[in-house]
């Protein structure tokens, strides 16, 4: 009896083990050929390091971007499924989450820093995933040295270029420029161009290059440096809040110098932290169009964020750019999806190369971003505004080097 | 004092210099040799490049105990001589066409030329006075490769491209990449353990102990304090400078944000929490330190909807436990984690008998 009982249960345990192996292999069949499975992508956020100012709103604005588009049934049917981690802008910090991200199977990958973007160069090009970030280094543009790198907006280099252009022509053609730049791989990407720029257009511009020490209290020291130098212009490639720093000093020292702000600092956080008197005149390159400019991308946020409970005029150029570059990123997979491909990175590349122009609604740029096989260089042309009483005026649309 | 293991008796010099006596130390070497050996097959790419991180920081960590823990000498340079490593690894492989191989083993000499010659303050200083100035070597070394004066090192793009790795014709190949590394990395990490605890039973690894228990005591006796001290520095340096040159070539790009005065710093924090002066001490702080920042993320990752402080203050969560431990550290076991273990290991062996 008891071994009759036994062997009950022996055969009871193995039909269970049996079924329930059954069940997990019927279980991946039945999902039937990846209809609506999510499609993952990776976020890599600087929220709490070096550019955290910029870096918070730019990831808020991507994860807004991804839970607009989810809550209106996804691209195709397919939810996006963000990872999205703060690596506090150090570069082995964003490797391990990177490998962690191809590791848990993400079609893309969109980062932050130009240090780590370019540290991820090789690996994503060899992981054959595309990569999007907040960094627009000119090396990350060119696909023969980044074949998996795209860049939606004028490069650091295009933005230096088109400030120098309307410093010649502000200046009439003999000013003395100072670049102040953030000490890393980001702040001296476009330092050695804009340097070119002037030689080959045979501008007759000083131009001197400053790296501004981290975590400083005032810029009074760097300021007079530039001032013997003769510097009526000071242009910053560095975020929001060291260029506010810069432009109140210019204020209490009583300097006479104009601030031209490129892409990370040309935003509305430059103007809150100086301040509209300090910030006053100076020059802001922006490529992502800010609220004020009221382009027709704008509605669409505003009435998301109307939904929950908030409003667009909170909301600085960072978070526009964020919202910006994750729609870029979902328009190339709406594509892929629409040729009847399955989103792998190949195809997403593929896509982004060949779909032609993507209407951006006037949120980057002069409205449109186009990569081709040749150039990842989504767009050329940024807006030239200027600080006025507080807000972000348009001096120039679509301003081109 | 560790307690000495009672009953076993030796019946020559050879028996008594041998690194294992005991059946259990044989065990526990069989185990270690089978861990490595599964370690590739049961773990996941990720986790296995975390691995892979965590040999490298091994052989750097060995290298600065070698200095710090046996000869009682300082070193805030740890990043730059990584630097060093790196740098010259990558310039000989990119531009020079040096094949891989040799280009380590030059990396290796340089960094240990360099290492001499920041160690000759140590002639003269001591403690603090010593710290501050190998202070000056990280600062230099990282100076130089941040600005790169002259665009030498980088040609002006700021990072160099480092091709895959390639030895005598063999390439590691991507989809095995990870796993690849790994075997490399564990080949060489035992070499370079068995090599420093091998060292430690010489008369150098001793005068380098001498030097740190007493240097005036050492000199009476007939050590060249200058030969020793320098030796520990080239030593040291070319153990980190063999880590920085892994670095460059698992990684494949170089550039100066991998070398900062926080890797001299997290370093210092691995032997410290490992255990000062002892070969198994720097190995498990390497490991401890490497996996304590990933294993909180992998925390946030799971619990940061109930604690979310956790998510969205993560680095500095990480930082604040980076310094809670080694504070924790100091205060209960300054003598790591090294002697945590070897007083686990007494406890049973000595039961229930407290010694």
């Amino acid at each position: 009896m008891i071994r009759n009982r036994f062997s009950l249960v022996a055969a009871a345990a193995a039909l269970s083990l049996g079924l329930s192996a059954c069940g997990n292999g019927g279980g991946g069949e039945g999902d039937g050929g990846d209809a609506g499975a999510p499609i993952k992508i990776g976020i890599i956020a600087d929220l709490t390091g070096a550019t955290g100012d910029v870096g918070t709103p730019y990831n808020e604005g991507m994860l807004a971007y991804i839970d607009h588009r989810n809550a209106d049934g996804g691209i195709d049917g397919h939810k996006i499924e963000a990872l999205s981690n703060d690596y506090a802008y150090e570069v082995p910090k964003a490797e391990q989450l990177y490998k962690q991200y191809v590791n848990d199977g993400v079609v893309a990958i969109q980062g932050w820093g130009t240090g780590d973007s370019e540290a991820l160069r090789t690996k994503v090009a060899n992981d054959e995933l595309p990569f999007m970030s907040g960094s627009f280094a000119e090396v990350l543009a060119d696909p023969e040295e980044s074949p998996y790198n795209f860049v939606v907006a004028p490069t650091y280099s295009d933005q230096m270029r088109v400030a120098l252009n309307w410093i010649n022509e502000d200046s009439g053609g003999t000013g003395e420029v100072a670049v102040f730049h953030h000490d890393s791989p980001f702040g001296e990407a476009p330092v050695a161009d804009g340097q070119a720029w002037v030689e080959e257009k045979g501008y007759d511009l000083g131009y001197q290059a400053y790296a501004m020490p981290g975590g400083s209290a005032n810029y009074v020291g760097l300021l007079s440096q530039a001032k013997s130098q003769g510097a009526k212009y000071v242009v910053i490639q560095n975020v929001a809040s060291p260029a506010a720093q810069v432009a109140k000093d210019i204020k209490d020292q009583g300097l006479d110098m104009k601030v031209v702000c490129l892409n990370w600092c040309g935003n509305e956080l430059f103007i809150t932290t100086a301040g509209a008197d300090a910030a006053e005149g100076h020059l802001l390159i922006q490529p992502f169009a800010p609220v004020t400019s009221e382009k027709p991308g704008h509605e669409t946020i505003a009435a998301y964020l109307e939904d929950k409970g908030e409003s667009i005029d909170d909301k600085g150029a960072a978070w526009v750019q964020g919202w910006s570059v994750m729609d870029v990123m979902a328009q190339g997979i709406a594509k892929v999806l629409d040729d009847g491909d399955e989103v792998t990175g190949p195809a997403l590349r593929e896509a982004l190369e060949t779909m032609g122009p993507i209407d951006t609604e006037g949120l980057i740029g002069d409205g449109t971003v186009e990569f081709s096989a040749d150039s990842h260089r989504g767009s050329t042309s940024t807006g030239v505004y200027q600080s006025e009483g507080g807000q972000m005026v348009e001096v120039e649309a679509g301003a081109r080097p | 004092m560790a307690a000495t293991a009672t009953g076993i008796h030796h019946r020559s010099y050879t028996s008594e210099l041998r690194l294992r006596a005991t059946k259990a130390e044989y065990f526990r070497l069989g185990l270690t040799l089978a861990l490595l050996v599964v370690v590739p097959f049961v773990l996941d790419n990720y986790w296995l490049s975390i691995v892979n991180t965590i040999l490298i920081a091994v052989i750097g960590a060995v290298g600065l105990n070698i200095l710090v823990g046996y000869t009682g000498q300082i070193s805030l340079g740890q990043g730059g001589f990584l630097a060093v490593g790196a740098y010259t690894s990558a310039i000989l492989t990119e531009r020079y066409g040096v094949p891989v191989l040799l280009s380590v083993v030059a990396a290796v000499v340089a960094t240990a030329a360099i290492g001499i010659f920041f160690g000759l303050p140590g002639l003269r200083l001591k403690g603090l006075y010593l710290a501050i100035a190998t202070l000056a070597s990280q600062v230099i070394i990282e100076f130089v490769v941040r600005r790169d004066p002259g665009g030498f090192l980088t040609e002006g793009a700021g990072y160099i491209d480092v091709a895959r790795l390639n030895i005598l014709g063999w390439q590691v190949e991507r989809s095995t990449f990870e796993q690849q590394w790994y075997l490399i990395l564990a080949i060489i990490t035992v070499l370079a353990v068995v090599a420093a605890r091998n060292l430690f039973r010489t008369g150098l690894g001793r005068s380098f102990m001498a030097v740190r228990d007493q240097d005036i005591a050492a000199e009476a006796i007939g050590v060249n304090l200058t030969r020793a001290k320098l030796t520990a520095f080239a030593v040291s340096s070319g153990y980190v400078g063999l880590a920085g040159a892994l670095i460059a070539h698992y990684t494949e790009i170089v550039s100066w944000e991998r070398f900062t005065l926080d890797v001299s710093i997290t370093y210092l924090a691995m032997i410290i929490v490992g255990g000062l002066g002892s070969i198994a001490g720097a190995v498990y702080g390497a490991i401890f330190m490497s996996l304590l920042p990933v294993l909180i993320r992998t925390a946030a990752q799971q619990w940061g909807d109930a604690v979310p402080v956790l998510k969205d203050q993560l680095p500095a969560v990480q930082n604040a436990l980076f310094g809670a431990v080694i504070i924790a550290f100091l205060i209960f076991e300054p003598r790591g984690l090294a002697r945590l273990w070897q007083r686990a290991k007494d406890y049973v062996r000595y039961w229930p008998f407290r010694y």
